[in-house]
């Protein structure tokens, strides 16, 4: 790359790639769901500070875009709604979590070790920084991991969001420029929907069953 | 312009049942817009056969764009939308008679259904792999409303799988799309603009980096897979089918799958270009049997016709993915050859399943007895469908399951098209012992004789006189939709 500064960006992108990583990991051990959606906001901060740090260094005006639709709706707009629904229905605790911390974590670096060994051919690919593409399958399994271990489903919700950072670094890492904007408004508009159809499904759920538990719909086999 | 009013039509529709009162609007706007969703089908389809034409239809800039095999799904959406819209007149109407559900809960289908089929219009249409993805995951959003439509328990335990389950799926197609974007970025250079479109990369696809495309391709086939069906990615689908209101279960078990398994053949073509038949094939033929020799037992032991549906619509999706994965002229035909009988197939099932389960108020085998005494006509039609859609021979069906079968063999796989004849017959002889005992047999004494609702019954002779139409004869604009789709998938862009 022969753009000025490229190495301050691609270390910037790298450090703060990382802090996403760290995000990911205190939210599987974290128990509290507002503190989660807190962490949650965090790492979508960084993403789009990735993104803005892209745009500015590679002169991609419309990556800027990605970073503003980020920090209006991950940042803001979704901990908001979320936060106000944890408060509305007054659970603020997990429930015990299939395995429990340290357990969560010694698999969670199993994880990271996967996602950087499936990402290693790739290394040549990566425009940006060392590992991000490492991070983003890192994030899109523990992600996976992080929704099959908690019960609650909001946590779930939560996961599937983090999965979506995943996703999102490794468009913005893997490509330099993102994906072209109307994609991009497009993955915006439906995550922003998704999350609204999952919260009125939460909400009916926990009308009809008085819990919130994922474990009590389990009522359909065969 | 066509493609333009193709989605606007079904959006204008939902949004406008939304602002307006009467019940009987809803049902009219919904029928209306159906009707000229059809046409414009039709129209498409043909601008896309006119032999010496471009073979393509392009609007927005090259946003939206129409080969032959876009147009082809599109045709089965606007087929499958409009039976659908006839037969939930009568349907719903019943539903509100019974009180079992009221006219609040009824406008959320009028709404959703229309955006629903909106959004499985847009995705054959677009050409942006991206919007393709954005397409298929706003299906599953205007969709999971539709599953948890009579608001039980059991349709909430539904919904949220298949919220949950098609998310992961959708996500993993997503980081597929971006790494196949990636291979392209790198082809292309900086002129990232029309780096996402399917048109362009189909041309540079063998340039593309092997192992960066077969991680892609992987993702995709998971992802899309979810989406479609396949097994073990299934398990969300017999709850779906048989929790959602019958009409929003055939759109999504005739309707929806042929755009889920419409981006595997996309994602198909650029595979095959970029790393050679092995690797593609030895992967859908993989998922497709699997799919097919799985759902066979559940079949042979189901006790509940709803999910016997969803069982034979996994091992339709199997068949059709293990069509793709043979390759080849005569996979590729069996593959579009299927889908297209499928589609026309299907939603005569589920109509028929949709009587019965509103005649006899329920959806198990051991309640229902004799529904060609009570129902005289559905319950003929029913055994024409399962006659129909385990593929016996007079019928279409038959004609892609063969040359299926004769791609396998073309391909040197005997031992696989061994195990495929076994899963087919299985879910042949399954379905039969539960149709025959369901549909013939003694009267039941409890239920009486009943008229057949002159809109239900309207939406399924439409359907069947198309599947014994088919079954003889395949209009030539039609076929030469099918010509040049085999030729699309063949990588001639």
């Amino acid at each position: 790359m022969n753009f000025p500064h490229s190495e301050l960006a691609a270390q910037w992108i790298t450090l703060l790639a990382a802090g996403m990583l760290v995000i990911q990991m205190l939210m599987v051990v974290q128990g509290m769901l507002l503190t989660n959606i807190r962490l949650f906001a965090l790492q979508s901060l960084m993403l789009a500070a990735i993104a803005a740090i892209i745009a500015f260094f590679h002169n991609a005006p419309h990556v800027y875009w990605v970073a503003g639709l980020t920090i209006v709706g991950k940042v803001f707009f979704l901990p908001w709604l979320l936060n106000r629904q944890v408060r509305r229905m007054q659970i603020h605790q997990e429930i015990e979590p299939l395995f429990n911390s340290t357990a969560s974590m010694v698999l969670c670096g199993a994880f990271t070790l996967l996602g950087y060994i499936v990402a290693r051919p790739f290394t040549s690919l990566e425009r940006l920084g060392n590992n991000t593409l490492g991070i983003a399958i890192t994030l899109l399994l523990t992600g996976f991991f992080l929704m099959f271990n908690r019960r609650k489903a909001i946590t779930q919700v939560l996961a599937l969001l983090t999965v979506e950072n995943g996703v999102m670094l490794a468009a913005v890492a893997l490509t330099t420029y993102g994906m072209p904007l109307v994609v991009e408004l497009g993955i915006f508009f439906d995550v922003m929907v998704a999350v609204m159809v999952l919260g009125i499904l939460v909400y009916r759920i926990r009308e009809t069953f008085a819990s919130m538990d994922v474990n009590k719909l389990s009522q359909l086999k065969g | 312009m066509v493609l333009v009013l193709l989605l606007a039509v079904p959006l204008l529709a939902g949004l406008l049942c939304l602002v307006i009162r009467p019940r009987v609007w809803w049902e009219r706007l919904n029928l209306a817009a159906f009707v000229i969703v059809a046409g414009l089908a039709v129209l498409l389809g043909q601008d896309v056969a006119r032999p010496g034409g471009p073979g393509r239809v392009l609007a927005l800039n090259g946003w939206l764009q129409a080969d032959a095999l876009s147009a082809l799904v599109v045709g089965l959406t606007a087929f499958v939308a409009l039976a659908c819209a006839i037969y939930a007149v009568g349907y719903f109407r019943r539903d509100l008679q019974e009180g079992r559900i009221t006219e609040a809960q009824l406008r959320h289908y009028y709404v959703l259904a229309p955006l629903f089929v909106c959004a499985m219009l847009l995705a054959p249409l677009a050409d942006n792999l991206g919007v393709m993805w954005v397409a298929i995951e706003s299906t599953t959003l205007a969709s999971v409303l539709l599953v948890t439509f009579y608001n039980h328990k059991t349709s909430f335990e539904a919904g949220w799988k298949y919220i949950i389950i098609g998310s992961v799926g959708i996500s993993l197609a997503l980081f597929g799309t971006v790494i196949t974007y990636s291979s392209a970025v790198g082809v292309l250079g900086a002129d990232t603009h029309h780096g996402m479109n399917w048109s362009v990369l189909v041309g540079i696809a063998d340039k593309f980096n092997p192992t960066a495309m077969r991680l892609a391709f992987v993702m995709v086939v998971l992802g899309y897979g979810t989406k479609a069906g396949l097994a073990p990615m299934h398990t969300w689908k017999p709850d779906a089918y048989s929790e959602a209101p019958v009409p929003a279960a055939a759109l999504l078990g005739a309707g929806f799958i042929n755009c889920a398994i419409y981006s595997i053949m996309r994602f198909d073509v650029l595979a095959e270009k970029c790393l050679g038949h092995e690797f593609p094939s030895r992967m859908l033929v993989g998922f497709g049997l699997f799919s097919i020799l799985l759902a066979a037992p559940f079949v042979l032991v189901q006790r509940n016709f709803r999910r016997l549906l969803a069982y034979s619509s996994i091992d339709h999706a199997g068949i059709m993915v293990a069509a793709l994965g043979f390759g080849g002229r005569l996979g590729f035909l069996g593959a579009v050859l299927h889908m297209l009988f499928h589609a026309v197939t299907k939603p005569l099932l589920f109509f028929c399943a949709g009587n019965v389960q509103q005649q006899f108020s329920s959806p198990y085998f051991r309640k229902v007895r004799g529904v060609i005494h009570t129902l005289p006509w559905t319950g003929t039609l029913f055994l024409l469908g399962a006659f129909a859609v385990t593929g016996t021979p007079p019928f279409s069906l038959f004609q892609s399951e063969f040359i299926t079968l004769s791609a396998a063999l073309a391909d040197g796989r005997s031992w696989t098209a061994a195990l495929f004849v076994l899963g087919v017959v299985t879910i042949f002889v399954g379905f039969l012992l539960h149709m025959s005992k369901m549909n013939l047999g003694a009267a039941q004494e409890a239920v009486p004789r009943a008229a057949e609702c002159p809109w239900k019954f309207g939406a399924m002779a439409l359907v069947s006189a198309v599947v014994v139409t088919f079954s003889l004869w395949l209009p030539a604009p039609l076929f030469e939709l099918v010509k040049q789709s085999v030729h699309i998938l063949g990588g001639a862009s």
